[in-house]
């Protein structure tokens, strides 16, 4: 049991607290851990600690540099699958605080490792300690959000959730501009960027572990009342995390956030050299700014797609991206014969808000169909689908893209395939949305839950 | 109350704009 200022009793509002002061809280936590998607950013400086200017022997190689961020994506889904009932019992400022000091000391433990030159130290400290602060910093606001807005949770959420794709948007020209900083001619200065980041991460963090409130026991919005128009896939029932994950609608939406993130980080992971090559013209520094736009779309599609599930629905939401998506997928390749840039530009902007909604109206979407009562702790679980997602996309596409040239498809048109592979995928998430219904009664937490928890609509 | 909203949400807005204008300001060289 937690006493003092991290209880969970400490953190509930008094009268007259402005909910809309919980999703800054929640973004400050997000727009933090959301660096992670710009650690490629690290990856080359970390290939030329030794060399400075270049590679030199003993330096570490590429391929065993990326495995730092593989193992903070791991580390994020399975901190998130195992400490999801933890983080709803203590609440969000215990767990934030808790993400705070994995994430930032993880930077901290990765530096040391960088100066003693020790691979392994890395992947400890941003790979495994960075890792559980990424996957508990994600889902410690996502139920309290829920709480604070039943009448809009897609929109609290995708705010939330939004912080995550933007938080690359920041930390990437932070890190550029660290390195170049403290860059000297016997230091990529690499070692003290992850210390300043880490320092700066973990302050940033605590504004979150400090303005964080959860709402009190009976609390609802003014002149909110819950909407009494029957919707099957929107529950008044609670399920807990125990048994939601042995019902088929807990593994319908695995498959659905599986093959949407798939598809969507197949594309992000390999957008540069893929506009490289199928436009010529294309140099690394335009390709550069085309994954920076796509990052942008990222951040605004969790937002927007989110805050629509609030008013069409998530399964219509889900619909959306899946029929969109096959559609985009299957007419890249035309689009690339076609040479049209701004269309093949425009394709994968849609692409990138749809796979960012995909993040963002997943909450939700739980919320819906398991209830308020711990929707954190299935989220948490639900995540380990990102892991999965987080191999299956890049290893497809690299892959089949590999495949493609060794049986001497043009570079221009090896992408072809991979496209309709991914309008695959997206069919089969069509098809887990489309099959999804209410959770049978048998499941539904016959015990006591807490008024705030009760699901609605 | 509605101050330190407004402050909470400038102490995060800050930094996420200037990102998004970094980021802007980049993406245009792919139009030109």
């Amino acid at each position: 049991m937690t006493t003092g200022f991290f209880a969970r009793e400490s953190t509930v509002a008094g009268p007259g607290f402005n909910r809309f002061q919980v999703p800054p809280a929640a973004l400050a936590v997000h727009l933090c851990i959301g660096q992670a998607y710009a650690f490629s950013t690290f990856n080359l400086p970390l290939t030329k600690l030794l060399g400075i200017t270049q590679s030199a022997p003993g330096d570490w190689n590429l391929k065993d540099v990326g495995w730092i961020f593989s193992i903070a994506i791991l580390f994020l889904g399975s901190s998130a699958a195992v400490f999801g009932r933890w983080v709803e019992r203590v609440g969000p400022r215990l767990s934030m605080f808790v993400s705070a000091l994995c994430f930032g000391g993880g930077f901290l433990v990765a530096a040391f490792g960088i100066y003693v030159h020790q691979l392994w130290i890395v992947f400890i400290g941003y790979g495994v300690l960075g890792g559980c602060g990424l996957g508990i910093g994600y889902i410690s606001p996502v139920s309290t959000l829920i709480k604070w807005f039943p009448d809009r949770p897609g929109m609290a959420t995708g705010m939330a959730i939004m912080g995550f794709g933007g938080g690359a948007l920041i930390a990437a020209p932070l890190s550029v501009w660290l390195m170049a900083h403290f860059a000297t001619p016997t230091s990529t200065g690499v070692m003290e960027t992850f210390v300043t980041m880490g320092v700066i991460y973990f302050m940033f963090m605590m504004i979150g572990v400090f303005s964080v409130r959860v709402p009190s026991p009976n609390w609802k919005p003014a002149g909110w009342v819950p909407s009494t128009k029957p919707n099957s896939l929107i529950t008044t029932a609670n399920v807990s995390v125990d048994v939601a994950w042995k019902t088929p609608q807990f593994w319908l939406l695995w498959g659905v956030l599986c093959m949407n993130v798939t598809a969507g980080i197949g594309v992000l992971g390999t957008a540069s050299p893929m506009i490289q090559e199928m436009f010529p013209s294309v140099t690394a520094v335009t390709a550069g700014a085309f994954v920076g736009l796509l990052s942008l779309f990222n951040m605004g599609g969790r937002f927007f797609w989110a805050t629509t599930s609030d008013y069409i629905g998530r399964r219509a939401t889900y619909m959306i991206f899946f029929l969109l998506g096959m559609a985009l997928y299957a007419s890249v390749p035309t689009i690339g014969h076609m040479g049209s840039k701004p269309l093949f530009v425009a394709a994968f902007c849609i692409i990138l808000t749809m796979y960012g909604g995909g993040f963002a109206t997943i909450p939700a979407y739980l919320r819906d169909i398991f209830g308020n009562f711990q929707v954190g702790a299935i989220h948490g679980r639900l995540l380990t689908a990102w892991s999965v997602a987080g191999v299956l996309g890049p290893v497809l596409v690299n892959y089949i893209r590999q495949a493609q040239i060794d049986s001497g498809v043009p570079k221009a048109q090896a992408y072809s395939v991979t496209m309709y592979i991914m309008a695959g995928l997206l069919l089969i998430g069509f098809i887990c949305n489309f099959a999804m219904r209410a959770v049978d009664p048998k499941y539904h937490y016959k015990g006591a839950v807490d008024a705030s928890d009760k699901g609605g609509h | 109350m509605k101050g330190k909203v407004a402050l909470m949400w400038l102490v995060v807005g800050i930094p996420l704009l200037w990102g998004v204008f970094m980021t802007l300001q980049k993406a245009l060289k792919l139009f030109q």
